[in-house]
């Protein structure tokens, strides 16, 4: 029996079929990136169109991928939030639907628990506890893990202003890179010396992250320096400034952590430096970093079943409960 | 794409859920052979719970719908797109057709003015300003009128009182409007606006 998952928080439409031990049979991720790199953002209302379009058709590909029928599907695991309304209305009612019409369970999946299941998958199958890192585009924060479920996992840490993949997509928009800002960073960060450039990364009270003054003090560099050598300094630029995040983010993790384990989940997580500056910590794979739904199947398997009429008018929520 | 006429008729279907998000009441219609079963009106999140208490009352399980005709806009986007992201997900579960039909076909009684926000309605014509609608003498029925009533009566149109129910959408009126029944995701959303190109903050 398998799992059907479905994600539409943001700018990816994805559809996954993960088996109950954990196994993933199909991970169909459509990327709306290139829809939205011209806005150097991601556009609510045009995500939301694409998410229509596209909802049906991903879950059409995961099933077939994943050499299953709608038969085989014993429950629908499906994003609630957080995440855009708009985005995630469309993957919540089409999932209600399909679950109604089929007669079986859904799964209202917090998107963050997904992340961090991405590292209950196989071949991962990391036993907690373990202290996480969850960085992405919107979010930063420090999990104290104690179980597979959601409830019992406690925020010890979290972003002040800005979340670190946010700062790598400003970032990039100051260094004229592309979208999304981190892969085009990390990119051009292997050209470079990280060592060019010192940016200070504010140290917050506590276990909490600032990264505001950081694009401030990079945006400044830019200004500082003549048109010409901008250009032959970008890559120096770029690699002291992921150096400058990456040490932000690894020095809190091991201070929360101490001796214990140590995972890293979340699109950042895909980051080359970050992997390489925690040898010993768990990554999610590449694949599984970003939004895709074999996380949200995953996270499914560790969060409460609501069978018919329970979840019919279930709502999406914009922020983290 | 011409049919041909002697093509055998596709036999009738016996039970079609049809349902309209578009505007700020959420109707939903169980048909059985051609005559409806039941009516009911929700909030658009709550679509597939008036469904569900339709299908239910009707002595049905979800897997005897045939069909399913969705009202496509215009309306909010939101639930626009709400109402055909059921529609699909029905089609999928179901492996049954789906028939889409203009919003305004919900509404008797008068000319349908929609709603548009931004100070603006929508009628078949498009996007107006309520004020540069040409209505005299006109029935106008549905949100927008009832909140630019001030303006359409000045015109020289009837606005019935607010709770008359020929403001309200009818999901069984869709039926009649429906285009052909086919692929789920040939049926498209009736945005009638281009979206906000304007990144989320962050």
């Amino acid at each position: 029996m398998v799992i059907l998952g479905l994600e539409t928080s943001c700018d990816e439409t994805a559809a996954a079929l993960v088996t109950a031990d954990g196994v993933v049979l199909s991970s169909v991720i459509a990327s709306q990136a290139e829809l939205h790199a011209r806005y150097g953002g991601v556009v609510p209302e045009i995500a939301s169109r694409r998410h229509l379009e596209l909802v049906a058709p991903v879950i059409e590909e995961a099933l077939a991928t994943g050499g299953a029928t709608l038969d085989d599907i014993e429950a629908i695991g499906v994003t609630s939030g957080p995440g855009l309304i708009g985005a995630l209305l469309v993957g919540l009612s089409a999932a209600k639907a399909l679950a109604w019409s089929r007669g079986v369970p859904l799964i209202p999946v917090e998107h963050l628990h997904g992340h961090v299941a991405a590292l209950y998958l196989q071949p991962t199958d990391l036993e907690p506890p373990f202290m996480c890192l969850l960085a992405s585009g919107g979010h930063t924060l420090l999990l104290d893990v104690q179980d597979r479920g959601w409830e019992n996992v406690r925020v010890i840490g979290r972003t002040l202003d800005d979340a670190a993949g946010e700062a790598f997509d400003k970032g990039a928009r100051l260094l004229g890179l592309g979208y999304p800002g981190g892969a085009e960073i990390d990119r051009l960060a292997k050209e470079g010396d990280a060592e060019a450039f010192t940016f200070p990364v504010a140290r917050v009270a506590g276990l909490d992250f600032s990264f505001s003054g950081l694009k401030t003090a990079l945006l400044y560099a830019v200004r500082d320096l003549p048109a010409a050598e901008l250009e032959a300094r970008k890559a120096d630029l770029a690699a002291s400034y992921q150096r400058a995040i990456v040490r932000a983010l690894t020095e809190r993790i091991a201070e929360a952590a101490g001796d214990g384990p140590i995972a890293i989940v979340g699109g950042v997580a895909a980051n080359s430096a970050l992997r390489a500056a925690l040898p010993h910590a768990t990554a999610a794979p590449l694949a599984l970093c970003t939004d895709n739904a074999a996380m949200i199947a995953s996270a499914a398997r560790y969060s409460a079943r609501l069978e018919s009429p329970a979840f019919l008018g279930l709502d999406a929520h914009p922020q983290s409960l | 794409m011409s049919q041909a006429t002697n093509a055998p008729s596709p036999s009738p279907m016996q039970t079609i859920l049809a349902f309209d998000t578009a505007t700020s009441v959420t109707a939903c219609a169980l048909l059985h052979s051609g005559a409806v079963v039941g009516e009911c009106e929700a909030e658009a999140k709550s679509l597939l719970v008036a469904a569900d208490s339709l299908v239910r009352a009707a002595g049905l399980q979800p897997s005897d719908i045939d069909g399913v005709v969705v009202g496509v806009g215009p309306g909010s986007f939101t639930s626009i797109r709400i109402g055909l992201a059921v529609a699909r997900g029905l089609a999928l579960g179901l492996d049954v057709p789906v028939a889409g039909a203009p919003t305004f076909a919900a509404f008797a009684g008068g000319r349908a003015v929609i709603d548009a926000r931004r100070g603006e309605v929508f009628t078949e014509d498009g996007v107006s300003l309520p004020g540069d609608l040409i209505v005299e003498g006109e029935v106008l029925v549905g949100d927008g009128a009832i909140r630019y009533r001030a303006v359409f009566e000045a015109a020289g149109a009837v606005v019935p009182p607010d709770d008359d129910p020929s403001h309200r959408p009818s999901a069984a009126l869709l039926v009649g409007a429906a285009g052909h029944f086919g692929a789920a995701a040939d049926v498209l959303p009736a945005y009638f606006r281009e979206p906000d190109a304007k990144p989320s903050a962050g």
